[in-house]
């Protein structure tokens, strides 16, 4: 008997939602911290933070959107974001498996985490904490982890997706809010974008050009302001930049 | 990171005896990673899986096919380009999100991506639905196909879980994921100047940086644009940044 025949318990309790339930088109950041509480209370977690990594690619930080304390600050995620975040945040980068640290070798939660077959153990983040990151991604790039902290966390190989999946689920609606945010960046256009898009597949100006029915000066003054736009210094950083920020793929 | 340069490609374990779960310990090889999917595939009810990877080409996507159990015949009767069109289809799902599926009986009356003569294709192929699934495997994007030949035959919850699985999957093997052609023979002195130069910074201000001649950073970055196959600069920075190389 598959495990996945199983009716979802999760589903019934108040205020969780089946992955297959879209249920937040527009949702407020209120709203998405309330359905996190339901996921941490789901899994029996004492405390969670959902975070997104810094640019850089070396010495990335953790940025917090929001923690159980919101809207405060809690004490992991001030210890969380003091300083670089080391190897949970290189595992974010290359990998989507969940991982998990426990307090000490004989800690409870280590012997519930190890049945895991998915999940991988990572150096702990914050000493004396328990607790399991999920890595996120969402569109144009945004990447992010979203944590839970507790010594009784109770998981088990199905329950693991399904929690993943409302953790990918809120944070592209968190990176949806952030997209909505007036002044976040300064909107590129269509033909900008398009212009930028052949370059990276290798075009010049004047296939550029010929591509897309423009003159040659009107492709090289599209592809100047979008370098201006994304703060690059030449066409090439703009490629790279573009890409990095998910704007071409 | 895991590498199975030490281990023979073959089948560390057979999919009949073992549940996805179990296989993800041990999943090592290119023949693990079959196994595994073809397990998953049938615990979701599906007939065919393709992992696919789309590779940006002139003005429109191609697919770069990593994984599949479709029939040679129907990868190229279709061709690349509308596989490429099915994976990142307006029906495709990411991770988290509903996953809704393709009836190729009702395709091209619903606007979708295939036309009437293909989804007949399909529908005789043995590919009557078909569920597009985006993963997320690290910062990589890659897409699953699952098809079945009778429609409603494919678990629409379990669906959501081998998408995550998979994503699981695929990231313990990131050997057999990346196009590993242009990855192993880049340089570290290449891939540098590859990176400073995606900084925006010019060929003599990377020279100062690495303290070689601006002759020695040109040599480099034309050896990795062969390398990578790219025409131009900006090409090179992008093919590397697909890749993961910086």
């Amino acid at each position: 008997m598959p495990a996945h025949a199983l009716p979802d318990e999760s589903s019934d309790l108040p205020g969780s939602f089946a992955p297959g339930i879209h249920a937040l088109q527009a949702p407020s950041m209120p709203d998405v911290v309330r359905r996190f509480r339901w996921v941490a209370a789901d899994i029996g977690a004492t405390a969670f933070g959902l975070y997104t990594l810094g640019p850089a690619v070396e010495r990335t930080r953790l940025v917090a959107c929001f923690d159980s304390d919101y809207p405060g600050v809690s004490a992991f995620t001030r210890a969380l974001s003091d300083g670089p975040a080391g190897e949970i945040a290189r595992h974010a980068r290359a990998s989507t498996q969940p991982c998990w640290w426990a307090e000490g070798p004989a800690a409870g939660a280590q012997a519930a985490f190890q049945t895991l077959a998915w999940a991988r153990p990572v150096a702990q983040p914050v000493p004396g904490t328990a607790g399991i990151a999920f890595p996120v991604h969402a569109d144009r790039g945004h990447c992010g982890l979203a944590i839970f902290i507790g010594a009784d966390i109770a998981l088990d190989d199905n329950g693991l997706c399904d929690v993943h999946a409302r953790c990918f689920s809120l944070f592209g609606a968190v990176a949806r809010l952030r997209l909505n945010e007036p002044g976040h960046h300064r909107a590129m256009s269509k033909r900008e974008l398009e212009c930028l898009r052949l370059t990276a597949n290798g075009y010049t100006s004047e296939e550029i050009a010929r591509a897309l029915k423009l003159s040659v000066h009107t492709a090289n003054q599209y592809l100047t302001q979008s370098a201006q736009k994304l703060n690059a210094v030449s066409r090439t950083q703009a490629v790279a930049k573009a890409l990095r920020l998910g704007l071409i793929e | 990171m895991r590498t199975d340069s030490g281990l023979p490609e073959k089948m560390t374990a057979t999919a009949a005896q073992l549940c996805p779960d179990t296989l993800a310990t041990r999943l090592a090889s290119r023949g693990d990673l079959t196994a595994f999917l073809m397990q998953l595939a049938a615990e979701i009810g599906a007939d065919s899986y393709m992992l696919v990877a789309t590779v940006p080409s002139q003005a429109r996507s191609n697919a770069r096919i990593v994984a599949s159990n479709w029939i040679f015949d129907t990868i190229e009767l279709i061709g690349r380009r509308l596989i490429a069109a099915l994976a990142q289809g307006p029906h495709t799902a990411a991770p988290g999100m509903p996953a809704l599926p393709l009836l190729t009986a009702e395709a091209p009356a619903a606007g979708g991506v295939v036309t009437g003569e293909e989804a007949r294709l399909l529908d005789v192929l043995g590919h009557a639905e078909i569920y597009a699934l985006q993963l997320d495997v690290g910062r990589q994007r890659l897409f699953m196909l699952f098809s079945a030949e009778k429609a409603g035959s494919i678990d629409q919850t379990g669906l959501t879980r081998a998408q995550l699985k998979s994503c699981y999957a695929l990231s313990q093997t990131p050997q057999l994921v990346t196009d590993t052609a242009a990855q192993d023979t880049l340089s570290e002195r290449e891939r540098e100047c590859l990176f400073w130069v995606s900084e925006g910074k010019t060929t003599d201000e990377v020279a100062v940086i690495l303290g070689v001649s601006a002759n020695t950073v040109n040599s480099y970055i034309t050896h990795a644009m062969q390398k990578l196959s790219a025409s131009n600069r900006p090409m090179a920075i992008a093919t590397a940044m697909r890749n993961g190389i910086i």
